[in-house]
């Protein structure tokens, strides 16, 4: 126990160190230059301002943390299934998967207006655009990683009196893992992006919104204060995703 | 230890290996180089009647077997030898139920033609790579089998348990794949196999990747697992002293098309030590293939041999 401790504090430590630093050269630099706020705050001036209005930005964090989480969860339960379905149906596949790819190289934030006019401007929208954007990223690596296992392991499961489903079961869904958490971290990332940026485009609440008018209003401390949050977020979403790897790929 | 898996013991196992040639039919050394009349004393476990495949359209076709005969009795063990691109894989696929055989042919098990992979579940298979599964430990890769056939997750680990001093694995039940060496990871496999009691085990080259020393070692290992489970075995591999070391028969193919050049029975006596290699008998056993399996190789290295 103490040995991870220590582990995981060579790890922080340098991280934090090289934070510190940057923090400080930066709060050093826009002192020495005076550089006005509107091109670029000092650190502890956004730092205050996050304190200053918590209330009101933990709030929007909270609908937009809550908004990416649930369309990537949607989005990945979708993405995994349809590969699931693409993978069992090959003819499906080969008609299919052109089509994907094509829709994939959009990106998502395109269908913005789109999601707008068809789910309003509450969070049903952004969950949709979530979902979209993280069932793209797992459906295409769940798939490669589905059929990542050799011809000779499949007769091996074939000559053992495997069917269909019990060599997706034991042999092609844990064979996958590595490559669905490879999606899954992809998605992770285009979810937060897909509902900041609709949020900016038309919501009545949420941290795009917040920097949105912020912005209109020239409150570039706040503004800045939101990307800071929205990137906490982030983190900690993503530091999330990684206690759940080491538990989708076990073994390693 | 092993009662286990006394259901798959043949009777035969309990006599002394001496006893066995009485149960092999007294034609024996005419199947050399025909095979068995189905009047046969014994029906052969599976046999091989007429085994074609062709690849591809008639000018440019390519055979890869060509009349292959071949019957193997219950409890014999059978090696096979042959230049590389002979068929013997695909050979294997077929008698697994992998691979249909052409329509002029077929693939007997029990006196009955198999086809459509009907043979699927009833051949226990032992394919080259180890193919085990990383995410599974040695029990859970070695109980896979079991696992497919419906046994109830803690009886298949209780069984696999019990066979792991005999595979050399016993403390490594919660290993990885890749914490263990290349001969232990054979060994899991081998154990799988064996675990997937089928009368009929398909191994192909089984210890090809191993170093001298451990392949040795573990030829030894098999003849006494053999030699107390009696199982059916057709077995693949390149080296001819394993061939002649192993087997009750050793089987020659030809190089492509392939077909069966020879049979050569062993009449080594059993159980086999290390010394046995080095016995006169084995050594002019070995000379004789050699000439035969050579001639061969240089035909499949003139006409280019695997595609």
């Amino acid at each position: 126990m103490a040995g991870r401790l220590t582990e995981t504090l060579h790890r922080i430590l340098p991280v934090a160190a090289g934070l510190a630093a940057l923090l400080l050269l930066w709060e050093g630099g826009v002192w020495l230059l005076d550089v006005p706020v509107y091109v670029l705050p000092g650190p502890f001036a956004i730092l205050g301002t996050m304190v200053d209005n918590a209330g009101p930005l933990g709030a929007a964090v909270q609908i937009t943390l809550g908004e990416a989480l649930a369309g990537f969860v949607i989005g990945s339960l979708l993405g995994l299934s349809i590969a699931i379905v693409l993978v069992l149906a090959p003819p499906l596949e080969t008609a299919l998967l052109p089509l994907v790819v094509m829709l994939n190289s959009v990106p998502s934030v395109a269908f913005v207006p789109l999601a707008l006019i068809w789910f309003g401007l509450g969070i049903a929208s952004k969950i949709a655009l979530a979902s979209l954007a993280v069932s793209f990223a797992v459906l295409l690596n769940a798939i490669q990683g589905l059929k990542r296992p050799e011809q000779e392991a499949v007769d091996l499961m074939r000559s053992f009196g495997a069917g269909r489903l019990g060599i997706l079961w034991r042999l092609r869904l844990p064979a996958a893992m590595p490559s669905i958490v490879t999606g899954l971290r992809v998605g992770l990332a285009r979810s937060t992006i897909a509902v900041i940026v609709a949020e900016m485009m038309g919501a009545y609440a949420g941290i795009g919104q917040v920097i949105y008018q912020a912005t209109a209003q020239i409150d570039y401390l706040v503004v800045w204060a939101a990307v800071f949050l929205s990137s906490l977020g982030s983190l900690a979403l993503y530091g999330l995703l990684t206690l759940i790897d080491g538990r989708l790929v076990w073994w390693r | 230890m092993m009662t286990a898996l006394k259901g798959a013991f043949r009777s035969m196992a309990d006599s002394a290996p001496e006893g066995a040639p009485a149960e092999r039919p007294a034609a024996a050394p005419t199947a050399e180089t025909t095979p068995e009349p189905a009047s046969a004393p014994v029906t052969p476990l599976v046999e091989m009647v007429n085994v074609w495949k062709r690849f591809g359209e008639a000018p440019r076709q390519t055979v890869a077997l060509a009349g292959v005969d071949l019957a193997i009795r219950p409890g014999e063990f059978v090696t096979l030898i042959g230049p590389s691109g002979c068929g013997k894989s695909t050979l294997f696929n077929m008698i697994a139920g992998l691979a249909d055989t052409d329509a002029d042919g077929a693939v007997l098990f029990k006196g009955r033609p198999q086809r459509d992979g009907e043979l699927l579940g009833k051949v226990s298979f032992m394919p080259q790579k180890d193919l085990l599964f990383a995410w599974r430990t040695v029990i859970d890769n070695a109980t896979l089998a079991l696992e497919i056939e419906g046994v109830p997750r803690a009886q298949a680990r209780a069984r696999a348990a019990a066979m792991l001093p005999d595979f050399g694995l016993a403390g490594f039940e919660t290993h990885y794949p890749h914490q263990l060496s290349g001969g232990m990871r054979q060994r899991v496999a081998l154990m799988r196999t064996f675990l997937f009691e089928r009368e009929l085990m398909l191994l192909d080259e089984p210890f090809g990747a191993l170093d001298a020393l451990t392949r040795a070692m573990m030829q030894r290992w098999l003849l006494d697992l053999w030699e107390k489970h009696r199982r059916t075995v057709l077995f693949i591999t390149h080296d001819i002293d394993e061939a002649i070391f192993l087997g009750d028969r050793v089987v020659v193919m030809t190089a492509r098309p392939g077909r069966i050049k020879t049979v050569e029975t062993i009449d080594l006596p059993r159980p086999r030590g290390a010394e046995v290699v080095t016995s006169p008998e084995f050594i002019e056993i070995k000379r004789r293939l050699l000439a035969i399996v050579e001639e061969e190789s240089i035909k499949s290295f003139s006409t280019g041999g695997a595609p």
